[in-house]
């Protein structure tokens, strides 16, 4: 028991208590290192992989992204009036691989910077060829209108934070 | 002197204009309105916020901020009261209904009651007595047997470890508060708080210059009853969810919650009755009251400040550090309160 309390290591009480008061007190002068997520978000890295965006127009109706889907999150579906078979995209089960988008020969797919959607039910995350579309330019206002951009910048005197980011058009 | 002529003048002209007699309007305002119950929610209301924003300051947060926006989100508490207000109050099949429902009535009670005695202002307080300041340990001292109560009528196993838990705490910290009130009393020769406020205004010296030794060992005992953080075990969140009141909701869970709340408002005002010279630098009854209010509020905020520098200590930790440590230094100021007696002697 004696040599126990001969090794513990001696402090001065007096001294570490006010440390640590002194510590609390300057931490807070400074800045919080939030992101206030609803009014701000982080930006976009380059090449950020969001949901997967279809236009109808370009689309030859070759099946490769349905054949390359990992998730089988996109499957082939005949639309009437058409001719040719077209893609339909279950949000539920994309792992955003973006396989499909490098396989397209024409470019029909893209991706988009939002991945943030939500749904109440499981029916309207699986779409038809025509619901894709829409949802697709629906995405792309979402887009346009988003919140201002932060960007993460590591900071000696607080640990971290966030800057404005001025061209994120640019960066597109 | 002045003084005394000013407040008598005020309760008299507030007792022929209402044509009550004086004892009953102080009985009725002071546990009611200021220093009781109203005040009480103001403080408590501007308190529990003020302890998240601190919190979140020193861990480069932003706390609550969406309720009022314009104000930091300090309406964020009235929010959450309204909120919880108007929650079901769920009684458990389990549970000793009577004993259940009636705990947290009963020791918030206990607490309104202490509130009486103290004063929050020259002239401005529920009764007087030769021996007031005896009257608030009394009663605050009542509160550990209601909260066993609460935790053995829960019927949970929390609520049992809760309320041992509170009873171990209560036994190391009472008798530290105590000792540091006996020193108190023997330094001023008196046990009437408006006396101890009355000798402090005369000699100009607030006791905490006198007596540091009491006065710290007040305040950290006042921390270890009311379940501050250093000293938290009774409400345990980590292992023990929120201790003796894991069963309550609603209204009920509110009662318990100002329940610690109030009791720190009681004694910090006692503290600043005690120690820091009550309503000192002024005379008048608004002015007094107004310091005697801002004095709490301030020891309060240095109370919740603490949260956010310590972590919690262990139960055998509190115990040995009160008994072994702390103990015998409330017997030293003891022996200071001896010594110093003479300043406040007339």
């Amino acid at each position: 028991m004696g040599e126990e309390k001969s090794s513990r290591p001696r402090i001065n009480l007096i001294k570490a208590h006010i440390d640590a008061i002194g510590a609390a007190l300057r931490r807070m002068t400074k800045p919080p290192m939030t992101l206030m997520f609803p009014d701000y978000e982080e930006a976009w890295p380059e090449g950020y992989r969001g949901f997967i965006l279809y236009d109808y127009d370009t689309c030859i109706g070759c099946s490769l992204c349905a054949q390359i889907c990992p998730a089988r999150a996109i499957k082939m579906y005949r639309v009437p009036g058409d001719k040719k078979m077209r893609p339909g995209y279950n949000v539920g089960r994309c792992i955003f691989c973006g396989l499909c988008v490098d396989i397209c020969p024409v470019d029909a797919l893209s991706y988009s910077y939002v991945h943030d959607e939500v749904y109440s039910e499981v029916k309207p995350m699986n779409m038809d060829p025509i619901d894709w579309t829409l949802w697709s330019k629906r995405i792309k206002e979402k887009e346009k209108s988003a919140k201002p951009k932060l960007k993460p910048v590591i900071d000696e005197d607080v640990g971290l934070r966030y800057e404005v980011v001025k061209s994120v058009e640019g960066e597109k | 002197m002045e003084a005394e002529g000013e407040r008598v003048m005020v309760l008299e002209q507030l007792a022929t204009q209402t044509g009550l007699p004086e004892w009953l309007l102080r009985g009725v305002l002071a546990p009611l309105v200021y220093p009781g119950l109203g005040a009480f929610a103001a403080v408590a209301l501007f308190i529990i916020w003020a302890e998240r924003k601190i919190a979140a300051k020193v861990q480069m947060r932003v706390g609550p901020l969406y309720v009022a926006r314009r104000l930091g989100g300090a309406l964020q508490l009235l929010a959450d009261g309204i909120r919880i207000t108007f929650q079901e109050i769920i009684v458990p099949v389990t549970v000793e209904k009577k004993a259940y429902v009636a705990a947290p009535i009963f020791a918030f009670a206990i607490v309104a009651a202490s509130l009486a005695v103290i004063p929050g202002g020259p002239g401005v307080y529920g009764f007087s007595s030769s021996v007031s300041l005896l009257v608030p340990f009394a009663l605050l001292g009542l509160i550990p047997i209601v909260i066993a109560v609460m935790g053995w009528a829960s019927n949970n196993k929390f609520t049992y470890i809760g309320a041992g838990r509170e009873i171990l705490v209560t036994v190391a910290g009472e008798v530290t508060l105590l000792a540091s009130l006996l020193a108190t009393a023997m330094m001023y020769g008196s046990l009437d708080i408006n006396k101890i406020v009355t000798m402090q205004i005369r000699t100009g010296i607030p006791g905490i210059v006198v007596n540091p030794i009491a006065a710290f060992l007040f305040f950290v005992a006042a921390l270890l009853m009311t379940d501050r953080i250093p000293f938290d075990v009774v409400l345990g969140e980590q292992e023990i969810v929120q201790g003796p009141y894991t069963e309550y909701t609603g209204l009920l869970f509110v009662l318990n919650m100002a329940l610690d709340y109030g009791k720190l408002y009681a004694l910090m005002l006692l503290f600043s009755d005690l120690f820091l010279g009550g309503w000192m630098p002024f005379d008048g009854v608004l002015l007094g009251s107004l310091t005697v209010f801002i004095k709490t509020i301030v020891l309060m905020l240095i109370a919740i400040f603490l949260r956010s520098v310590y972590g919690r200590m262990r139960i055998d930790q509190i115990a040995s550090m009160f008994w072994s440590r702390l103990f015998p230094l409330a017997l030293a100021s003891l022996v200071i309160s001896a010594a110093v007696h003479v300043v406040y002697t007339p």
